[in-house]
């Protein structure tokens, strides 16, 4: 499903319950022009910003990350992440794009004890 | 092994059972009054923020580094509780600068059975101070060290190591299956770890007086797994230190006593009456409050005396399904 697709369902989904999810009052809270919200939900522009994904993410109660890897984005912090120490991340990332979710999230870093 | 995910330790033992996995998170409140009444639970306004010693270990004392853990921002105005959270069953040891918080004794990493010097996960919810009485604590305040006002210089006269430490035993993987078979039935805990060394650091000392019991063992002492544990070391630094070693501030500003009567929060009681409370250690009970010290120093109360006192329309009292402490919401 493309981006716009998928805000276009939650949206309605979520109007069926509370009216306050109409295209005019969503684009409202987010910041945008309702026009602007109904071409990006019928495909007709790129995804927009990430600091609109995320507000959309936070109205629509949907995950950021996600959200921005169906507009074909990373997140700011986590490039910012990977551009401190390059080698480091690609390398690990590479290494783990066949893994189960279950081996990736035993990826996690102890905390350190020490002598005390 | 111990992970730090969204600002709560995570105990894991996979060698021991795949479901012994508990939590421990450090919960901001404020301090009650150090007047020697006996005052219902405060509410948790949020959790203290928890780094890796390792993260900045270029800007923190070298001892850090030996201890190694984690270490959190306090304002001197806030008090601790500890919150533990986790179905499978694990015995926790609580210290303060090195000081047992259930005994008063010198700390040890081993379970001791008489007196018993932990506390029990999950039928244990929280921990807001030293055990001073059967169904009394004194409250976890934060103090710079060096001042002689923490549990470990009362008892010991020197403020070596601050901080708060954390050890857990889990129970023993054919127990915990036997306990399952009779339809445990989970409740809700958390767990919190504290800690605060020497020459940049805060201390835990006793504040104002609360209606808290620490229960006994219910299991038995044969229940635990004593070959198998896992520390943690949490280190304190006031909001200004915290600034200068890892460049920003505390994520929140300490609440007021007129902050928190506005805003109507409410105060708790728990109560288990199936578990059986411990009878407090006397040794943490002949310790001086920091109100009582102050006012034997001839020092005015911190804070200006301001302090927060409850209305009886306030006070909610929460039975064990009931574990749900939170105040946040309304700052």
């Amino acid at each position: 499903m493309t981006f716009g697709g998928y805000i276009r369902e939650v949206r309605e989904r979520r109007r069926r319950d509370d009216r306050t999810f109409s295209l005019r009052q969503v684009a409202g809270r987010v910041g945008i022009e309702p026009a602007y919200l109904s071409k990006i939900e019928r495909g007709q522009t790129p995804p927009p910003s990430e600091r609109t994904i995320r507000r959309l993410a936070t109205e629509l109660d949907e995950d950021a990350d996600v959200l921005l890897a169906m507009a074909g984005k990373v997140s700011q912090d986590l490039q910012e992440i990977v551009m401190l120490r390059p080698k480091l991340f690609a390398d690990l990332l590479r290494q783990l794009r066949e893994a189960p979710d279950h081996a990736v999230l035993r990826v996690a870093r102890e905390i350190r004890d020490g002598d005390w | 092994m111990i992970e730090l995910r969204n600002d709560t330790l995570t105990f894991s033992f996979p060698e021991v059972h795949r479901e012994a996995v508990g939590s421990i998170a450090f919960v901001r409140t404020l301090r009650i009054p150090d007047d020697d009444r006996e005052y219902p639970l405060p509410p948790g306004l949020g959790e203290f923020p928890l780094h890796h010693v390792d993260d900045y270990a270029d800007r923190l004392p070298q001892r850090w580094s030996d201890h190694g853990g984690v270490f959190m921002p306090m304002y001197q105005a806030e008090a601790l509780w500890i919150s533990f959270d986790g179905d499978y069953p694990m015995a926790v040891k609580v210290s303060a600068g090195k000081i047992d918080a259930v005994t008063g004794e010198p700390f040890r990493n081993e379970l001791n059975r008489r007196p018993q010097d932990y506390v029990v996960i999950p039928d244990q919810p929280w921990l807001d101070g030293f055990s001073v009485r059967k169904g009394l604590i004194r409250q976890f305040v934060a103090m710079p060290l060096g001042q002689g006002y923490t549990a470990e210089e009362q008892l010991t006269g020197a403020a070596e190591h601050g901080g708060l430490q954390i050890v857990a035993y889990p129970m023993k993987a054919s127990r915990y299956e036997r306990l399952k078979a009779k339809r445990f039935d989970p409740c809700k805990a958390e767990v919190v770890f504290r800690d605060m060394p020497a020459p940049m650091q805060m201390g835990l000392a006793p504040g104002g007086m609360m209606r808290q019991e620490v229960y006994s063992d219910d299991y038995g002492f044969s229940a635990w797994k004593r070959d198998v544990r896992s520390r943690c070391f949490v280190h304190l630094l006031n909001s200004g230190q915290y600034r200068t070693v890892t460049g920003f501030a505390p994520p929140y500003e300490p609440p007021t006593a007129s902050d928190y009567t506005e805003a109507g929060l409410p105060w708790f009681e728990y109560f288990d009456a199936d578990l059986e409370a411990l009878e407090g250690a006397p040794r943490l009970d002949r310790l001086e409050s920091v109100g009582t010290r102050r006012v034997n120093e001839g020092k005015p109360p911190l804070d200006g005396g301001e302090f927060v006192r409850p209305q009886p329309t306030q006070i909610k009292r929460l039975r064990n399904s009931q574990t749900v402490r939170d105040g946040s919401a309304a700052w």
